[in-house]
């Protein structure tokens, strides 16, 4: 207990207050021997604002806490009461800071898994860790090839990334963090052993600290992280150490997740690649259209595929193909990659569909799996104004025939799907287009696409059928784009898997004109049976003239 | 907009030489896995000698392709120790799915020589 008078003088202090405070001698002159937070809050108090905070004034007293708690006294005299508090005080900055750091790594989480860029998330990495641990900090990356990604950041300064051929030995316990080894205590790295390359350019004074942590990633190492202090700055403390591996372990995640992701996004790109549909057009007087709508998501390849082989010459037959393998994914994308390979390597028999679907099951079939395909194979040759078809379907939804009056028909063709069952047999049905008649063939993405009026309602065959009996003599892209407006409209926000379309198309003859000495055959006005009174327009209205599908007879 | 799928779920029965296993819900990519793990797991060596898988679809929902590969599976493992496939109960939509598929005979028939036949019995392939 000390009083001290309106002056700042000590006139009187105990035995306790003189062993807390050695010096004073009980006449100290105003303010002598106060430490300083006492001092102003003893002028607080005798300014005449009393005794007002919230928290009683504390403060140190020889590496001890203390909290003061003022008694006014006689003639403007006050009475400190002096408790020592250094064990609460310190369990409450273990607290603060405690609470300092899991909001830190909780921050250190959130902007780092917001990004699955890895290098962004190796920038923001090394920028935290300058923010928060050390004055520089350089993350190294697992080498790729004989190079490493080193990113270097300084407190203040924008973060720094090169490749170089680093050799992970030079900085004591590196090596041994790139393979994902327990941290090496900061006490067993000698500053003065730190090569330049692990030094950020700029970095101001010797190096006093350094800890090398491991990025701990999914099975393989993300990397590690360098932190450097400068010999300005006290050195790393176990307590920091172990606040850097919980750093380093956030961090480490969030890298081997970015590098996941981009993993995967390559695969699916260049696998997209690979699966993306041709571009179809008028091949040998047959017209060809194809549609592919990929399900939303994107990340997941689909099953459904389409390819137009070209007969050698006119009199050849092409060979349509169209199909839907089971699932999604990679193992899905694997299936259909197959299959259209073996597929272009057995067109020499394609004038055998079971022959042909046969040695494709035969090829497909493993015992990993019963992963199947469903598919539609049809044949096409244009002969005398008219296209000659044969169609098979090995599981698949039957084609749809368009005739020119606007009956739809459904092919009568069935057979087992591929790939699943120890032989395949199917009916190939035949089939003649006259003049502007379609056949569609086409995946379950459209037949089951769930949408209507009331939501969750199939689209169906016999909507589709539908759809097709207005689709009479249209040109085979106005058809394929018909049906894919209309299911894209049954869908409205609904979510969809793949839909993909083919139309096959006998083309109309066109009456002959003569344009600058060449031969054409015209395009004549349709006489088909679309535009109903109060129907929106669709292409291929009669009298549209659709001069693109126009070409040399 | 989706109406919320009806919960999945598999209830086994067994009753002397025969394994029942009532599929209610949809057989999709997310639950026809379990349906293999489930009959396969049965089907063991070492487990009850059942002589007959009868799969009850009453309350199946809906199928899709893995659905129907899983069943395709289900008949392969089956066919492997020697067991018949009994498809019971078989809602519209699987009928047609069985039939345009060609695989309602297939599946109802005891194949013990399979392409595959000779094999390893596989583990149940991830949807």
């Amino acid at each position: 207990m000390l009083v001290v008078d309106r002056a700042g003088g000590i006139v009187e202090a105990n035995d306790a207050a003189r062993t807390v405070l050695p010096d004073v001698t009980g006449g100290d002159g105003p303010y002598e021997n106060l430490p300083d937070w006492l001092t102003e809050a003893h002028r607080h108090m005798t300014g005449g604002l009393g005794a007002t905070w919230a928290e009683p004034p504390s403060g140190a007293i020889g590496g001890r806490h203390f909290e003061a708690h003022p008694r006014p006294g006689a003639d403007g005299d006050v009475a400190w009461w002096l408790i020592d508090a250094t064990d609460r005080h310190l369990a409450e900055e273990t607290l603060r800071r405690e609470q300092e750091r899991a909001a830190i790594l909780s921050e250190v989480s959130s902007t780092l898994l917001s990004s699955l860029n890895v290098p962004r998330c190796m920038e923001v990495t090394a920028r935290l860790a300058t923010r928060h641990l050390a004055d520089a900090a350089v993350l190294v990356a697992p080498a790729q090839g004989r190079r490493h990604p080193v990113t270097y950041a300084q407190a203040h300064g924008p973060a720094v990334r090169v490749t170089r051929a680093v050799d992970p030995a030079t900085v004591p316990g590196l090596a041994e963090a790139l393979q994902g080894f327990p941290p090496v205590p900061t006490r067993w790295i000698d500053p003065g052993a730190i090569p330049a390359w692990a030094i950020p350019e700029g970095f101001e004074g010797p190096v006093g600290s350094v800890t090398v942590t491991p990025l701990p990633g999914h099975g393989v190492p993300a990397g590690a992280l360098i932190l450097l202090r400068s010999s300005t700055v006290r050195a790393f403390t176990e307590s920091e150490n172990v606040f850097a591996r919980l750093f380093a372990a956030r961090a480490g995640a969030a890298l081997s997740a970015a590098r996941l992701y981009t993993e995967q996004a390559a695969v699916t790109a260049t696998l997209m690649q690979e699966l993306l549909p041709p571009a179809l057009g008028g091949v040998h007087g047959v017209d060809y259209a194809g549609g592919y709508r990929p399900a939303q998501d994107s990340e997941r390849i689909g099953g459904d595929f389409y390819d137009v082989h070209p007969g050698a010459d006119p009199s050849q037959e092409s060979l349509v193909v169209l199909g839907d393998v089971a699932g999604k994914g990679l193992d899905a994308a694997v299936l259909t990659g197959k299959i259209r390979n073996t597929l272009h390597a057995l067109l020499p028999l394609a004038h055998d569909h079971q022959h042909v679907l046969n040695l494709l099951n035969a090829a497909l079939l493993t015992s990993r799996h019963t992963r199947f395909a469903t598919l539609v194979l049809v044949s096409a040759r244009h002969r005398a104004g008219r296209v000659r078809l044969r169609l098979t379907s090995a599981g698949h939804l039957p084609p749809l025939i368009v005739r020119a009056d606007g009956r739809v028909e459904e092919s009568g063709t069935r057979g087992n799907l591929v790939g699943a069952m120890p032989a395949v047999s199917v009916r190939t049905e035949e089939t003649v287009l006259a003049p502007g008649e379609t056949c569609l063939l086409y995946t379950d993405g459209i037949t089951e696409a769930r949408g209507g009026p009331l939501g969750g309602e199939l689209y169906g065959v016999e909507r589709l059928k539908r759809a097709l009996a207005e689709c009479a003599g249209m040109p085979a892209e106005a058809v394929v784009e018909r049906v894919q407006m209309l299911a894209a409209q049954w869908l409205g926000q609904g979510r969809h898997d793949d839909m993909a379309v083919i139309a096959i198309s006998a083309p109309r003859p066109r009456p002959l004109t003569v344009t600058g000495g060449d031969m054409h055959r015209g395009h004549s006005g349709n006489p088909g049976r679309s535009g109903r009174p109060g129907e929106p327009g669709v292409p291929g209205d009669p009298g549209t003239p659709h001069e693109r599908h126009g070409r040399s007879a | 907009m989706i109406t919320p799928p009806f919960e999945f779920s598999l209830i086994v029965t067994a009753a002397a030489d025969v394994l029942t296993v009532e599929v209610a819900g949809e057989l999709d990519h997310q639950t026809s896995d379990a349906l293999v793990r489930t009959v396969v797991g049965h089907l063991s060596p070492g487990g009850a000698a059942f002589r007959r898988v009868r799969l009850d679809f009453g309350r199946l929902t809906w199928i899709d392709s893995m659905g129907l590969s899983a069943l395709l599976a289900v008949h392969r493992h089956a066919g492997a120790v020697g067991v018949t496939l009994h498809l019971d109960s078989r809602p519209g939509f699987l009928e047609r799915l069985l039939t345009l598929t060609g695989t309602l005979d297939h599946l109802t028939t005891t194949v013990t020589t399979t392409a595959a036949a000779g094999d390893p019995v596989p583990e149940a392939e991830a949807g």
